[in-house]
């Protein structure tokens, strides 16, 4: 099957006892078993079955299957968060002493999690820039674990060279992990890239719209636990084989960290799988019409989107991609006044934290999801104080531009 | 020929290998489990080659990696 066939059909046809086509919601916390003996064995990994909502769940289960199957894995595990899903992934990897190196231009809310949170139990996270492939080879040393990137740095729009940085890791014998949110399986995936693990915030376009937070950690099955320097999860890879790592999530840090999603959201989840190859097709369609509209717009000083023809990445976004630069875009009009004027005066387009929603949302990534860092700090990662960012929906193009239009037209009035 | 499977005598048919087994014992989800002879993993690709004898000790192993496409 196809991915636009995968987003509907994999990992659930119908329910086995009803023959239910979309996944029945298992609302429950726990599964009663007639005997001890049954409990016991199930316990003990003698015999397969359900014990409590936060190990596993039928309803995420079907979830879990479908996304697997999406990014081409050995099995998933679905998370109540995008962060959630990093946190056990991490947490799972590394100990005291140990390092990792990262992006300066990824996501702020996991910038912190590896610099704040990790740093404060004695993990070390050094950051290169995502575009300068040797940078990730040198910030290597005896104590690295893994490298992380996402596929489209958000806000900075920059693209890895996966394959190269994958290479990197495997000769280091740590591991590669892809956040592949923005882009998802119907644009890339990363495993046929050289991507270990395959982390996602379900809650952007996989959702689609709006209405549950939800992650997921797919273990591609590119990485070979039993030659690894992971000791705990390298034991159980001679049992366990390809599913040592998850097994090693589900069994011990998935189920003490307790980040496990809601079935409902799960459902959610399953519901915005169907439609993902189509959203995507129409993200990807407006964010580079609007991208060229506003290319052309002689109040806008600078456009960054992967997608355009005349971008410092779109070289790796047809290698990678397709061509197709994704649902998201920034844009500057010269200061933040006229950024914050433009995002009130938007009419159709949302100013909120998220992305990947159908609608189109607006966002000033400085004063917002970047707050908390230091001017200094956001000039690394180079988020400006006029930086806009856009999540393209996918209403109409005219409604977007003529939205756009006259929202750059109020922040420019009486400025001459 | 008798055999000690998960901890508790259990009968079989003389000599079948690791596959014929999780058939004959009804095994739940056999793409899923791991196969343990006497203290050691049996690989899966050798299911087909690994005969049984009697006093053999079984277990059977599910490590529930959670949304596995083998399945």
């Amino acid at each position: 099957m196809r991915t636009a066939t995968v987003v509907m059909h994999g990992g659930f046809e119908r329910d086995e006892e009803t023959g239910a086509s979309t996944p029945p919601i298992y609302q429950t916390v726990s599964y009663a078993y007639k005997t001890a003996k049954e409990l016991a064995d199930i316990f003990a990994g003698r015999a397969p079955g359900y014990i409590y909502t936060r190990i596993a769940n039928p309803t995420t289960y079907a979830l879990e299957r479908r996304l697997a199957q999406l990014e081409g894995g050995v099995g998933c595990i679905a998370t109540s968060s995008g962060m959630a899903a990093i946190t056990s992934v991490v947490m799972g990897l590394l100990r005291a002493g140990d390092e990792l190196v990262t992006a300066s231009g990824i996501f702020g809310g996991t910038l912190s999690l590896f610099v704040n949170t990790l740093g404060r139990f004695g993990v070390k996270t050094r950051l290169v820039d995502a575009g300068e492939t040797d940078q990730f080879a040198r910030a290597i040393n005896k104590n690295t674990k893994l490298i992380f990137v996402e596929t489209i740095g958000n806000p900075r729009m920059d693209v890895p060279d996966i394959p190269a940085v994958a290479r990197i890791a495997n000769e280091a014998n740590i591991l590669f992990i892809v956040d592949n949110t923005v882009t998802t399986p119907v644009l890339i995936k990363p495993k046929e890239f050289g991507a270990d693990i395959v982390v996602h915030s379900t809650s952007k376009f996989i959702n689609g719209h709006g209405t549950a937070i939800g992650g997921a950690i797919i273990d591609t099955g590119n990485y070979n636990w039993s030659k690894g320097p992971f000791k705990d999860i390298k034991h159980l890879a001679e049992r366990a084989g390809q599913l040592a790592f998850l097994a090693h999530l589900r069994n011990l840090i998935y189920r003490d960290l307790g980040g496990c999603p809601a079935p409902m959201n799960s459902f959610l989840m399953m519901q915005g799988l169907e439609t993902l190859a189509v959203r995507m097709d129409k993200h990807c369609d407006n964010a580079l019409r609007l991208a060229e509209y506003l290319q052309g717009h002689d109040k806008v000083r600078w456009v960054n989107y992967p997608g355009l023809a005349d971008s410092e990445f779109y070289g790796r976004t047809e290698k990678l991609f397709g061509g197709r630069g994704g649902g998201l875009l920034t844009f500057g009009l010269g200061d933040k006044d006229k950024a914050f004027k433009f995002i009130d005066s938007v009419r159709l387009a949302k100013n909120l934290a998220n992305l990947g929603d159908a609608k189109t949302l607006v966002l000033h990534p400085a004063s917002t999801i970047f707050h908390e860092f230091s001017a200094d700090q956001q000039k690394k990662m180079d988020v400006t104080d006029d930086m806009v960012r856009v999540s393209v929906g996918i209403e109409d193009f005219e409604d977007i531009r003529n939205d756009f239009k006259q929202a750059i037209e109020k922040a420019f009035e009486g400025k001459g | 020929m008798k055999l000690v499977i998960n901890g508790e005598e259990a009968i079989s048919k003389d000599g079948i290998n690791v596959s014929e087994l999780l058939i004959e014992q009804d095994v739940k989800m056999p793409e899923m489990v791991s196969v343990e002879l006497n203290g050691s993993i049996v690989r899966r690709e050798a299911f087909d080659a690994t005969n049984l004898k009697e006093g053999d000790k079984v277990e059977f192993l599910y490590f529930m990696g959670g949304g596995s496409v083998a399945e």
